[in-house]
């Protein structure tokens, strides 16, 4: 299967062509989950930009049914791989078969060959399965016995886990968590959704009457359109400011990592084209600091102990850190000056 | 342990460091080698008691036998065991001493000679001081309280010496107190515990910990404050402030000081007297004589490099007998007695008394007054001639210049004529006084050829307003232009008559004034006068006065020294002693009275001839208070002035695009007029910015983690809710200067000056009355950001100094030593 380039594929599509491919893709969505618009956007943002999406929260919430909604609404490849502590990589990737008629091995590919792949419950794998998606997330490739095949664009992984029962889990090891682009809780409805849902479900799942309104080659358009979303000097050094941040403070054993800047500005360009911009703003990072940046944090034990979330944190250094001007430092200010960029923190010694 | 030796040792050393000031009463230094061995013996002696771990009593009573110790061996009396054990013989020897100190310190003037009382009472003060400083400091461990002593030490120059105490010796002493200071802290700090800088990096003993910068910075900014406002202060520039401004003492009057009788510059005191508008009276003298001459106070008589100055006085009480010259009688010398009667006023504050020369008698002066029979005046080192009356007698000798034709040439060996002679070479008035004297042949002819010389004829003339000083230059000076006042015309006649080999000098004194009733003359700072004398063989000094007399209120002249100006038919009474009358400025003759009144005194003249010339007062204050009130107005003015250009659509920094010509569809020309973004970010920034100011001026929190959108939503939600046109409008601005910070193009179109005045408008409106006058008279914003200029400022310096220091500390010893020991 021959894909377009970006080239090809074209820059940024007239205001209102992306408006209604985008807005019917969140439509669509919002006919399974009610009253959640803030996720259903940041998740398709995530789509846009070519990451993949972590969905924590308790049993119930519709962690699977927005990852299959999502699938379901676009037109393309979809494959869901429940993890289970006996799964195997070679279940995820494939695996080389030998064919007694033509007297070779052949390759039957995993359940990553596809636009979407939705893992349930990835938490529940042994970490020798869960290592298996590390290429295919990042690389978008599989390599198997030595021969590499390439996955398809758009490609995303939508992963769901549950933050509670941890009995008989294997938490994602560091370098998985950070190959998610964000992880999105659900959060429980409103209630007035809660009772809308009561009305629309009873009868019949919705989710089974839902029909595509978008197909591969137009979320590829869609995802070429933001690729081309301007970003200023001062909005990229905000990000690299807020990474370094993390990076410095005094809270967080392990900082973020500089695919994560890479993958915040991406997903910040989809956000604000979600938003009908053709720029990205300080608040666009802003809104997307908690969902990009949290799940790759470590914090220190003593935070730990003092119950501080790193949900809390990054909101915290957001709260506090200073936008970069373009021009010289704001007279305005009160507090002290911290430098050109610097994060408001005395550095940590060794 | 060690620390309370290395403090021991410290506080000896201050100890001496202390003693410094007194360099200025001793004319040698053997005061200080007594004091280096008695501050050492009782530096050992607190050592060794303190090595036996004996209580702080002990301490005292081992210094105090260090100190009597050392004495024993520096003042024996002759029957000490081995030199240093005292005997009773030697505490009875100290009394001697002690009470012969007070003599000496009576009789002497500074600067002394080394005698034994003088030096015991040294020793004695010294040691005292360092035992006490011991005690406060290592004992007590009170350092500042050690400061007292030591300022003890400095007092006593200071007491008998006011003038002119040199700064140095007492920066010296300073530097020793506060090395004790630092000494002791150090010493405090470390037995605390680990120096430490506050940002968990340890301080080396060498380095200074960042955390007492702020101490140091105030420290620094006390010193100078303390240096600087009494500078400021008019009249409190007496002392070691004065002298570090002139260079030398000031004199005497009512800002001057009772200095001592010697080392005054009289002379510069005299023209600064001159030079004062404000007429003080000084002296009331009651006298039998008729026309006396000259009353007299100081000489100078000692000719340096830099001019005549003057010597300290010697002699003995005036309640003693003084020399009585109208005992011998001479021909052709008339000596008559008189009697005088002195009222000092309380403006007239030095150590010498005025008197006239030569008296004989004085009653009702104190056991502190002496006479200086050489340079015939009376001095003293403690009291000084504040509000002081007194009566004397005197004689007063008058010559026929024929008697002083008759004297002979002193003998060149005589050791006033060696003394009194001495010139330095400057060969042009060499010259002009071989010149002057070629062909005369006593010695008075020499004199007269010399005094004749100044006269009006050959073209000298009186002005107070010139240069001051009788160094070879300023002499030559001089006598080049030949105008100057009495300190010049003394000084060169005196310079001049001792180049030809007679000894001269000059004095200082009062000419009679013009303010007379019956017997009393009444003298003023204006009359203050310096003339010369001269010594002949045989008779002693006679003055002569060489200053044109209508510049003299009150001038005189004798016989053997007339007046070289008067026409000899005009003034009839010329030649004879004494003629006061004639030469008082308003009476002289031909001479024009204004003029002299004007050069005598510029400012009385202006001011009380011309009641107009007197400024009124007001116009300092309008000004003053309209020079407030324009400080008080800057920050609001430069506030409008920011509105007034912000308001101003923004200067096109780039030409507007060309038109460009677009082929359009249907085949016509759209023609699209390109906006030049970079003028609409200006604006846009500019109408965020008068925002951001606006918030600041009312009070409004302004927050720099808030994008322009945020900022704008809250202001809406908060500030502004009752006003959705201004919600709007607040809403525009944000949307306009985010644009314009972070997208490709700016917002164009917009009416942003329109929707700047909206928002300004509601939130005036929301503000209280006092918010809003506080915005417009004092406006926080441009306070604000000068407040933070100043800020930056000054911590950029810091950490330049800081860089720098760190730097130099590289090549502390103390850090090399560190290092080194460390290895």
């Amino acid at each position: 299967m021959t894909q377009q380039t970006w080239d090809e594929v074209g820059g940024l599509l007239p205001h209102d062509e992306f408006r209604a491919a985008s807005d019917a893709i969140v439509a669509n969505i919002e006919q399974v989950i009610e009253g959640k618009t803030a996720t259903v956007r940041l998740a398709l943002a995530v789509l846009l930009a070519e990451g993949h999406l972590l969905i924590e929260d308790v049993p119930g919430v519709g962690k699977t049914k927005l990852a299959k909604a999502l699938a379901r609404s676009i037109d393309c490849s979809v494959r869901r791989i429940q993890f289970t502590p006996d799964l195997l990589p070679s279940d995820v990737t494939g695996v080389s078969v030998y064919n007694q008629e033509t007297h070779d091995f052949e390759f039957r590919p995993g359940a990553v060959f596809a636009n979407l792949v939705v893992g349930d419950e990835i938490n529940r794998a042994s970490p020798k399965t869960q290592s298996a998606l590390l290429e295919c997330m990042e690389e978008r490739q599989v390599t198997v016995d030595g021969v590499t095949y390439q996955l398809q664009t758009p490609f995303m992984v939508i992963a769901t886990q549950n933050p509670i029962e941890m009995e008989g889990t294997y938490p994602l090891p560091e370098a998985q968590r950070d190959r998610f682009t964000a992880r999105i809780a659900m959060g429980y409805p409103d209630p007035n959704a809660e009772l809308a849902m009561l009305d629309g479900h009873g009868a019949v799942d919705p989710l089974s009457a839902l029909r595509p309104v978008s197909d591969a080659d137009t979320v590829r358009r869609l995802i070429g359109h933001v690729r081309q979303v301007h970003v200023a000097d001062a909005v990229k050094q905000y990000a690299v400011d807020l990474v370094t941040a993390t990076r410095e403070a005094p809270d967080l054993r392990l900082g973020a990592s500089p695919r994560c800047t890479l993958q915040m500005l991406r997903t910040a360009r989809a956000v604000a084209a979600l938003d009908g911009r053709d720029y990205v703003l300080p608040d666009d990072l802003q809104a997307l600091a908690v969902p990009v940046l949290a799940h790759r944090l470590i914090p220190t034990a003593d935070a730990q102990l003092a119950r501080r979330t790193t949900d809390a944190i990054v909101a915290d250094l957001v709260h506090r850190l200073p936008l970069p001007h373009e021009r010289k430092r704001s007279p305005y200010d009160t507090r002290p000056p911290t430098g050109n960029g610097q994060a408001p923190f005395e550095p940590r010694r060794p | 342990m060690s620390a309370h030796r290395n403090l021991g040792l410290v506080a000896a050393a201050a100890t001496l460091l202390a003693a410094a000031p007194l360099s200025a009463i001793f004319e040698r230094w053997t005061w200080l080698v007594q004091a280096v061995i008695v501050v050492a013996a009782v530096a050992a002696a607190a050592a060794l008691a303190r090595l036996g771990r004996t209580p702080l009593w002990a301490q005292i009573l081992a210094m105090v036998g260090g100190l009597t110790l050392a004495l024993t061996w520096l003042f024996p009396s002759g029957g000490e065991l081995l030199a240093v054990l005292p005997s009773p013989a030697t505490f009875g020897h100290f009394a001697e001493l002690l009470n012969g100190s007070v003599e000496d310190m009576r009789t002497h003037g500074v600067k002394v000679d080394d005698t034994d009382p003088l030096l015991f009472v040294t020793a004695l003060g010294i040691g005292g001081v360092a035992v006490l400083v011991d005690v406060l400091c290592v004992g007590l461990r009170r350092p500042a309280l050690a400061g007292l002593p030591m300022l003890a030490i400095y007092s006593v120059p200071v007491a008998v010496y006011v003038d002119s105490v040199p700064p140095v010796p007492f920066a010296i002493g300073a530097a020793g107190f506060l090395w004790l200071l630092v000494t002791d802290n150090v010493d405090r700090v470390r037995r605390f515990g680990r120096r430490f800088t506050g940002d968990g990096r340890d301080v080396d003993v060498w380095e200074a910990s960042p955390l007492a910068a702020a101490g140091r910075r105030l420290a620094v900014v006390g010193l100078a404050l303390a240096v600087l406002v009494p500078l400021a202060v008019p009249g409190m520039t007496a002392g070691l402030m004065g002298s570090l401004n002139s260079g030398q003492g000031n004199g005497f009057g009512g800002s001057g000081l009772g200095g001592s009788p010697g080392r005054v510059d009289l002379f510069a005191a005299l023209s600064g007297q001159l030079n004062q508008s404000k007429v003080t009276d000084l002296v009331k003298v009651t006298t039998t004589e008729e026309e006396p001459f000259y009353l007299r106070f100081g000489v100078a008589d000692e000719l340096r490099n830099d001019g005549f100055r003057v010597r300290g006085p010697n002699g003995r009480q005036v309640n003693g007998d003084l020399p009585d010259p109208s005992q011998q009688s001479q021909p052709g010398v008339e000596r008559t007695r008189h009697r005088a009667t002195v009222e000092v006023t309380r403006d007239l504050n030095m150590r010498l008394l005025p008197v006239y020369a030569e008296p004989t008698r004085f009653a009702d002066l104190g056991n502190s007054w002496f006479y200086d029979p050489n340079m015939q005046v009376v001095f003293s080192n403690r009291e000084d001639s504040r509000g002081k009356r007194y009566e004397f007698d005197y004689v007063r000798s008058k010559y026929t210049p024929d008697r002083l034709r008759a004297a002979q040439p002193l003998p060149a060996d005589l050791p006033l004529r060696k003394q009194q002679t001495v010139t330095p070479d400057v060969p042009e008035v060499r010259a002009l006084v071989a010149d002057l004297i070629r062909g005369k042949r006593t010695e008075y002819d020499k004199v007269r050829a010399i005094y004749d010389y100044f006269s009006e004829d050959n073209g000298f003339s009186y002005r107070l307003s010139t240069e001051q000083g009788t160094s070879g230059q300023e002499i030559l000076d001089f006598l080049e232009n030949k105008v100057g006042y009495c300190q010049q015309y003394a000084a060169a006649l005196a310079w001049m008559v001792r180049d030809a080999g007679i000894p001269a000098r000059v004095a200082f004194g009062f000419s009679n004034g013009s303010r007379r009733s019956g017997d009393t003359l009444t003298l003023t700072n204006r009359n203050l006068h310096a003339w010369t004398e001269v010594y002949f063989d045989q008779i002693g000094w006679v003055p002569f006065d060489a200053t044109p007399t209508y510049g003299v209120p009150g001038s005189t002249r004798s016989a053997w020294a007339p007046d070289t100006d008067a026409p000899e038919d005009n003034t009839p009474q010329a030649g004879t002693p004494g003629a006061p009358g004639d030469a008082d400025p308003s009476a002289g003759p031909d001479r024009e009275p204004n003029r002299i009144e004007e050069e005598l005194d510029p400012g009385v003249g202006s001011g009380s001839g011309t009641p107009a010339g007197q400024a009124p007062v007001w116009p300092w204050w309008a000004a003053g208070a309209l020079t407030l009130l324009f400080l008080l107005a800057v920050p609001a003015l430069r506030r409008h002035a920011l509105r007034r250009r912000r308001g101003r659509p923004a200067p096109t920094v780039r030409t507007v695009d060309p038109p460009s010509v677009d082929a359009s569809v249907n085949g016509a020309p759209v023609v699209t007029v390109g906006t030049d973004p970079d003028r609409a970010r200006a604006d846009a920034h500019a109408a965020w910015d008068e925002l951001i100011d606006t918030l600041v001026d009312y009070r409004l929190r302004v927050d720099r983690t808030e994008t322009p959108r945020a900022t704008a939503d809250r202001l809406a939600r908060e500030a502004l809710t009752a006003d959705t046109e201004a919600g709007t409008a607040v809403r525009l601005l944000g949307r306009a200067e985010e644009r314009a910070r972070y997208a490709r193009d700016p917002l164009t179109g917009e009416p942003l000056p329109a929707a700047l005045r909206t928002v300004r408008g509601a939130l005036a409106e929301r503000a209280d009355r006092r918010t809003r006058l506080v915005a417009t008279v004092l406006p926080p914003s441009v306070l604000q950001r000068w407040r933070i200029a100043v800020a930056d400022t000054s911590s950029r310096l810091v950490t330049s100094g800081g860089h720098l220091r760190y730097r130099l500390l590289r090549f502390s010893p103390r850090r090399i030593i560190a290092s080194r020991a460390g290895r």
